[in-house]
């Protein structure tokens, strides 16, 4: 039995019982960590020359990057970098780091690494040889600024996956594109990624296959399909693959769709392990509305009619259209309520499907002219424009459209608002992201890395702000946190802006078909320079800290400079849910509530108990945890943060087994309403019996 | 033909305290072994050194599952006579079910047929898995029709059983789960110690009822009774733990968890505690918490999604007062 794990664990242990914090016990934790875990491990090198030769002699790092700079500079970065004087604050963030982060030795015995080294190897190697560049990274990386997962495991690394770990696929309806979209999904699983599938252009059960009626399976044995790919491929059993698959709620297969993740379902159509998604047009919720049916279609008789897709259609605007037309069929008559509180139940029972509200997404999408966003991806944070491969027969060239590979970081908020120059912070972010995009190159399947080429997108996200407002004496859910949220929101939209036009600027480089977007317009600066300029509370400004507050003027001034010099980024920001790497950092997750004042989190190498950060007897009031914060003013908060988002924020709804579906729903449908554009999962707490019997016996 | 008079069900008018909630709780919580991946313990369990314990763990509790399940729960709601309190005994006999079938589900995962076959015979032979699976179900055959006392003894041996002997089996998978070891196996055992929680409160709840009709004189004589059944069982589930846990060093520990949880069966039933409080494993307590822990999506499922209250969708559902 490891000491440190059980110290660890008698902190969760004794604030259950006795309401009291003893975070020394944590600390204890860490200590003895150290000593037994960390210490005994290290590989003892004379000095950082040495390290850096061993390292690269024994094949743990690649070369290339580091000839790029002299040894001289490579030193002084070290330097730099230990000079902050870094400490772990917590047995969460040194224990996740040494067990996933940190390279180690071939058999896993030595570390190789400590947390310092890692950050100047992530620098190096991304900043391609630009000294000023590397330097400002470990300044940024060991303030505020957190690269993905994959970036921070893997740069640097001789053998390793890749830097970017998210991808989206569309699939046509055709058998070879389904063939050709399973053999990417096999390859992306491989390298360690998550991937979302789009399968709202299939043709539902039952449709024609050449002409003859009745033949089609439908969507589900296909998910079933992508499902036991992602299980059989899987980083050499470091994780099983993930994967999420989108159908639209017009799909004629949307019931069976709905069921697949329910625990009872049959196991025909059960899926065990592959996540699911729905894309809802607001004429769903406005026939829900008025207690209507739907009527549900079949993509082939789109297809033929119309010589779209039905991802490519807005159903909203073709509803009526499509109830018209009689070569449609009309395949299935639902009411709208029932089918969406089968949803609900759905959720309530497996936490999916995810929802993905159409009409929020691509109205407000600056890259309209482009096309339409159909899909999100494993988290529900990445919404981009896709176009469908044409995967043709073996002996003629197939035409590749675009699809997506998302490279992601987060900004600390608490960090970031002490920080003495927030703007090169986000350009620092921004100019790392790039580089990721461009040293990424996904061969083997060429739609990902065509529009990577072309799309250079990223997304900038941010983390920490349970923390944050805990930090600053603020409660979760308030209209300061609310008005909190939107200002830095808001500057972390326009310092990312700013800082993609520079770099447009530099490269005299736009991403493709610029010309065609809201930025190339100026559409997209009208919700800006003609704001109502809004007073906030003192408490806001010195919760912001050195983050300015952006103006009218401001953003007039950036219009004329993007309109003249371009964007080089399609899409720059998304706030993906920031799990493990957080923990790292000692942050609180993503904009979420924390769960647990002291969380259990379990991976699937350990259980850790990890009191929130700055938590204290003192501020424990202030961490209000996620069941508790009312979810109406949860929504509020993410609506300010989704304004200024091009993309998505990963948003996880919370509720007791006290809520019923009814009251489920109703949260869904104020989140469409307030322009809320992807929901991710409903998580449930499940009252315990002593609670339930206590308060009636 | 006889010419007896049968009564309904009726849910409509309580006629059992908490029969209701007992019931939704149990519902809420539905779940099946083969939600749960046990197959990504396989690659762990092949160097597992400690695969003897662990296995002779399981098969102990598949034991107390079955006898519980075929004899306990279906005894005990035969001779209740509030017929709701009689649904939610048959409601939970079925959990018990899924419970032993789990068990065989990890073993199906895990294990050859052949060792599986062993196990089996394993259980036929060891003396102190035998003693406790015969002591209780004796107390549970020996129940007469219209006898309270004997009903009220069935159901302290039954609250004996779930609150207290299965936990000596428990502690070695919630101890490794807890450090990464086998955690899938260990996602099952979590579930069915939910399971096992609401049956022992249920059913001691139902046992002080009882308890209570009982003139003051039975009562002394059934807590003598009681304690000395639990002292007997006690010095039982000592050995068991010696002679299962004999090469894992884990005994004192295991002996620590026992007495914790002997005295929450007591309470159960209304008693007062007999071991005086001592430090518990906090991994393995940490193991046993009810709510629903973190999970990044790339682990396992969580054990924190249950049954939803259904209530339709009406045109307030669109109004907001904001």
């Amino acid at each position: 039995m490891k000491t440190y794990l059980k110290l660890n664990n008698d902190v969760l242990n004794r604030y259950s019982s006795t309401g009291q914090l003893e975070l020394e016990k944590d600390r204890e934790a860490t200590r003895r960590y150290f000593l037994e875990h960390v210490n005994v491990r290290l590989r003892y090198f004379i000095d950082i020359e040495e390290k850096i030769r061993y390292l690269v002699d024994e094949g743990y790092y690649e070369k290339e990057f580091l000839e790029l700079y002299d040894m001289e500079f490579i030193k002084q970065l070290y330097k730099k970098a230990y000079d902050c004087n870094f400490r772990f604050p917590s047995f969460m963030s040194a224990s996740k780091f040494y067990d996933s982060y940190a390279m180690k030795s071939r058999d896993g015995q030595e570390i190789l690494e400590k947390y310092e080294d890692r950050i100047v190897i992530i620098a190096l190697y991304l900043a391609q040889g630009d000294q000023e560049l590397a330097e400002r990274a470990v300044e940024a990386m060991m303030e505020a600024y957190q690269p993905a997962t994959p970036t921070a495991l893997n740069s640097g690394k001789k053998a390793r996956g890749e830097l970017v770990s998210c991808f989206k696929l569309t699939m046509d309806d055709s058998m070879n594109s389904i063939a050709e979209n399973i053999g990417y999904c096999l390859e992306l699983s491989r390298l360690g990624g998550g991937v979302g599938v789009n399968l709202t252009d299939l043709r539902p059960l039952g449709d024609p296959i050449k002409g003859i009626q009745n033949r089609a399976s439908g969507v589900i044995p296909v998910a079933k399909l992508l499902e036991n790919s992602f299980s059989y491929s899987n980083q050499l059993g470091q994780r099983n693959g993930s994967g999420v698959t989108y159908l639209n709620i017009f799909h004629a297969d949307i019931e069976n769709f709905i069921s697949s993740k329910k625990p009872n379902a049959d196991d025909k159509i059960r899926l065990a392990t592959l996540s699911t998604g729905i894309i809802i047009p607001s004429i769903f919720f406005e026939l829900m509305k008025k207690d209507k049916d739907i009527v549900l279609f079949s993509p082939y008789d789109i297809y033929k009619e119309y010589g779209k897709r039905m991802s490519e259609i807005s159903i909203t605007e073709m509803y009526y259209e499509l109830l018209d037309n009689p070569n449609i069929r009309k395949i299935k008559r639902l009411n709208a309520r029932k089918l969406y509180t089968e949803v609900k139940k759905a959720q309530f029972e497996s936490g999916y499907p995810f929802e993905i509200f159409d009409d929020n997404v691509n109205d407000a999408h600056p890259l309209k002219g482009l096309g339409r966003v159909k899909m999100s991806n494993l988290c529900t944070e990445i919404l981009q424009v896709q176009v469908t491969s044409n995967i043709t027969d073996q002996d003629q060239e197939n035409e590749y459209g675009l699809d997506v590979s998302c490279n992601l970081g987060s900004i600390d908020i608490h960090a970031a608002s002490k920080v003495e120059n927030f703007e090169k912070l986000v350009d620092t972010s921004m100019r790392l992201l790039t580089n990721v995009s461009t040293m990424t190159n996904i061969k083997n399947v060429p739609s990902v890395a065509k529009a990577n080429q072309l799309m250079h997108s990223v997304g900038l996200g941010a983390m920490n702000l349970h923390g944050h407002l805990v930090t600053q004496g603020i409660l979760y859910g308030s209209k300061d946190s609310v008005d909190f949220t939107d200002c830095f929101m808001e500057a972390m939209n326009y310092y990312s802006l700013k800082s993609s036009m520079e770099i447009a600027k530099e490269r005299r480089e736009t991403f493709y078909r610029y010309e065609d977007s809201d930025y190339a317009s100026g559409v997209y600066f009208e919700q800006y320079v003609n704001k109502e300029e809004q007073e906030v509370s003192p408490v806001v400004i010195k919760a912001l800290g050195n983050i300015p507050i952006i103006t009218k003027q401001m953003w007039q001034s950036l219009k004329e400079d993007v309109m003249k010099y371009g964007v080089f980024h399609s899409y720059r920001n998304a706030v993906a849910p920031t799990g493990s790497i957080s923990y790292i950092r000692s942050c609180t997750a993503s904009l979420a509530p924390c769960t647990e004042r002291v969380e259990v989190r379990d991976y699937a190498d350990s259980r850790t108990i990890y009191p929130m950060p700055h938590l204290s007897n003192d501020n424990a009031h202030l961490y209000i945890e996620a069941y508790d914060v009312n979810a109406y003013d949860m929504i509020d908060l993410y609506a300010a943060a989704q304004k200024h988002v091009d993309q998505g924020i990963s948003m996880t709804l919370y509720v007791t087994d006290q809520w019923t579906t009814e009251q489920l729903a109703k949260i869904y449908i104020y989140a469409w309403t307030k322009g809320i554009k992807s929901v991710y999962y409903v998580r449930q707490r499940l009252q315990t019996l002593e609670e339930c019997v206590a308060c009636q016996i | 033909m006889s010419n007896l008079i049968y009564e309904a069900v009726n849910w409509n008018k309580p006629t059992s305290d908490l029969a209701q909630v007992f019931w939704d709780q149990q519902w809420k919580q539905i779940w099946f072994p083969e939600e749960i991946a046990v197959s990504k313990d396989v690659k762990q369990w092949q160097n597992f050194e400690q695969q003897e314990t662990y296995k002779k763990v399981f098969a102990g509790l598949t034991l107390l599952d079955t006898v519980q399940t075929n004899i306990g729960m279906n005894q005990i709601a035969t001779h209740t006579t509030d017929l709701q309190e009689k649904a939610v005994l048959t409601v939970f006999g079925s959990f018990e079910a899924i419970h032993a079938k789990s068990y065989s589900y990890i073993f199906t995962t895990l294990c050859t047929n052949s060792e599986i076959d062993e196990l089996f015979e394993w259980v036929k032979k060891n003396e102190f898995l035998q003693y406790k699976a015969n002591k209780i179900s004796d107390i549970y055959n020996r129940i007469e029709e219209g006898n309270s006392e004997s009903l009220w003894k069935a159901m302290y041996a039954s609250v004996m059983l779930e609150s207290f002997l299965f936990y000596s089996g428990f502690f070695y998978p919630l101890y490794l789960g807890g450090q990464g070891i086998l955690r899938n196996s260990a996602e099952v055992i979590s579930l069915i110690l939910r399971d096992e929680s609401i049956h022992g409160v249920a059913v001691g709840f139902f046992a002080q009822n009882l308890f209570k009709q009982f003139s003051q004189e039975t009562q002394d004589e059934l807590k003598v009774w009681g304690y000395e059944l639990l002292l007997d069982l006690y010095q039982n589930e000592m050995s068991y733990t010696d002679d299962v846990y004999a090469e894992t060093g884990l005994s004192p520990e295991v002996k620590a968890y026992i007495r914790f949880n002997a005295n929450k069966a007591l309470m159960n039933v209304g008693f007062d505690a007999m071991f005086p409080e001592e430090e518990v494993n906090p991994i393995v307590m940490n193991g046993i918490r009810n709510e629903g822990s973190t999970y990044d999506f790339f682990s396992q499922k969580g054990s924190s999604y249950a049954k939803a209250k259904v209530a339709p969708i009406t045109d307030d559902t669109f109004q907001f007062n904001r």
